[in-house]
């Protein structure tokens, strides 16, 4: 009791920060192993509709093909743009767009999965116009991109 | 008594997480996390329209019309459907009930008998004939997309318990290949050509 009352307050020790390293190198390699790379910037802006019966689909072999506003667009304007890796485009570039992707990728087009992320807004006139063309570029394998639906 | 040698001092290692830090901030700012996630079909191979087509026969019967006009009112065969009618109140929606039941019915669509995993089972011939007007907003047809499948989905999850006494999701990927390839999804879309003939 002396002892203690001659000191008074005692000095807390600095907490051992050796470990910090550690935790944040974790997190590190978590978000690395949980996460992909994002390969393009979006040039329209896509709201993705919700729907119940949707499947994960596969990173391998899957193209995007985006419909939507272009971003930045004044209110009003509500011409919808497609857009193909980084470029908008028009319908009629979907067919060499296809075969170019897939001589890139070395695959027929039966093996590609064309995933149409198209805004809710969209109408379906455009959408038709765009399978069209897939489906002279011989890509009959498409989906449509959707969230999962919360609260059903 | 001078040490030859002179003992490597410590690297100093508290900047270790600063490193870290940067690296796990750099991964966070360029990668993304979702999942993508969609609903697959299959379009039907190119028709040149100059070319005689021959349509492929299927009995009127076994149809059943689903219309989506541009005002997001939906016609199934005769009946009017509201937008409400895809929301869906418990597990299933109007919209997907009478879709499956026209499937279920063999009144309203007829069987046909198949061979699932050497067993032979009736499975419906129905097929759902979708149009949609062009100015029909995409989320509405998404939807419909989304009823018709969880129809055709409830009627492979029957099949699936008659064949295998399990539901369709349990099954294994090759049991699941089999129940699809007998009970197709048959969901087809009006060629747009048609649509301007009109």
């Amino acid at each position: 009791m002396a002892v203690m009352a001659k000191k008074g307050k005692r000095e807390v020790p600095a907490m051992s920060t050796s470990s910090l390293p550690d935790i944040v190198f974790m997190l590190l390699f978590f978000f690395m192993a949980a996460t992909t790379m994002r390969e393009v910037d979006p040039l329209v802006s896509v709201q993705m509709p919700e729907a119940n019966e949707i499947t994960e689909l596969d990173k391998k072999n899957l193209v995007n093909i985006w419909m939507g506003k272009p971003l930045g667009a004044a209110k009003g304007e509500d011409a919808l743009k497609i857009q193909l890796n980084d470029q908008t485009r028009e319908v009629e570039d979907i067919r060499d767009f296809i075969s170019a992707t897939t001589v890139t990728k070395g695959v027929g087009p039966n093996d590609i999965v064309v995933n149409l992320r198209v805004d809710e807004g969209a109408t379906v006139g455009k959408l038709t116009a765009v399978k069209q063309e897939l489906r002279k570029a011989e890509a009959l394998n498409i989906s449509y991109a959707a969230r999962a639906m919360e609260n059903k | 008594m001078a040490k030859t040698k002179k003992k490597a001092g410590d690297i100093n290692s508290s900047s270790m997480a600063d490193i870290a830090f940067l690296l796990l901030i750099f991964f966070l700012v360029t990668t993304t996390m979702d999942v993508d996630t969609g609903m697959k079909r299959t379009l039907p191979p190119w028709i040149d329209p100059t070319e005689q087509q021959n349509d492929v026969d299927v009995n009127e019967r076994n149809v059943l019309k689903v219309n989506v006009s541009r005002s997001g009112a939906i016609m199934v065969g005769t009946d009017e459907y509201r937008p409400n009618d895809l929301r869906r109140s418990g597990e299933h929606s109007r919209l997907s009930r009478e879709v499956y039941y026209f499937l279920v019915d063999p009144n309203r669509s007829d069987k046909e008998a198949k061979t699932i995993d050497g067993g032979t089972y009736n499975i419906s011939k129905g097929l759902v004939s979708l149009k949609a007007d062009d100015e029909t907003e995409y989320k509405v047809y998404l939807k419909v997309q989304d009823e018709l499948t969880h129809a055709f989905n409830l009627y492979r999850d029957d099949i699936a318990r008659e064949v295998y006494g399990m539901a369709y999701d349990e099954l294994s990927e090759l049991e699941a290949q089999n129940i699809r390839k007998a009970v197709r999804m048959q969901i087809s879309e009006a060629e747009p050509n048609d649509q301007t003939k009109k």
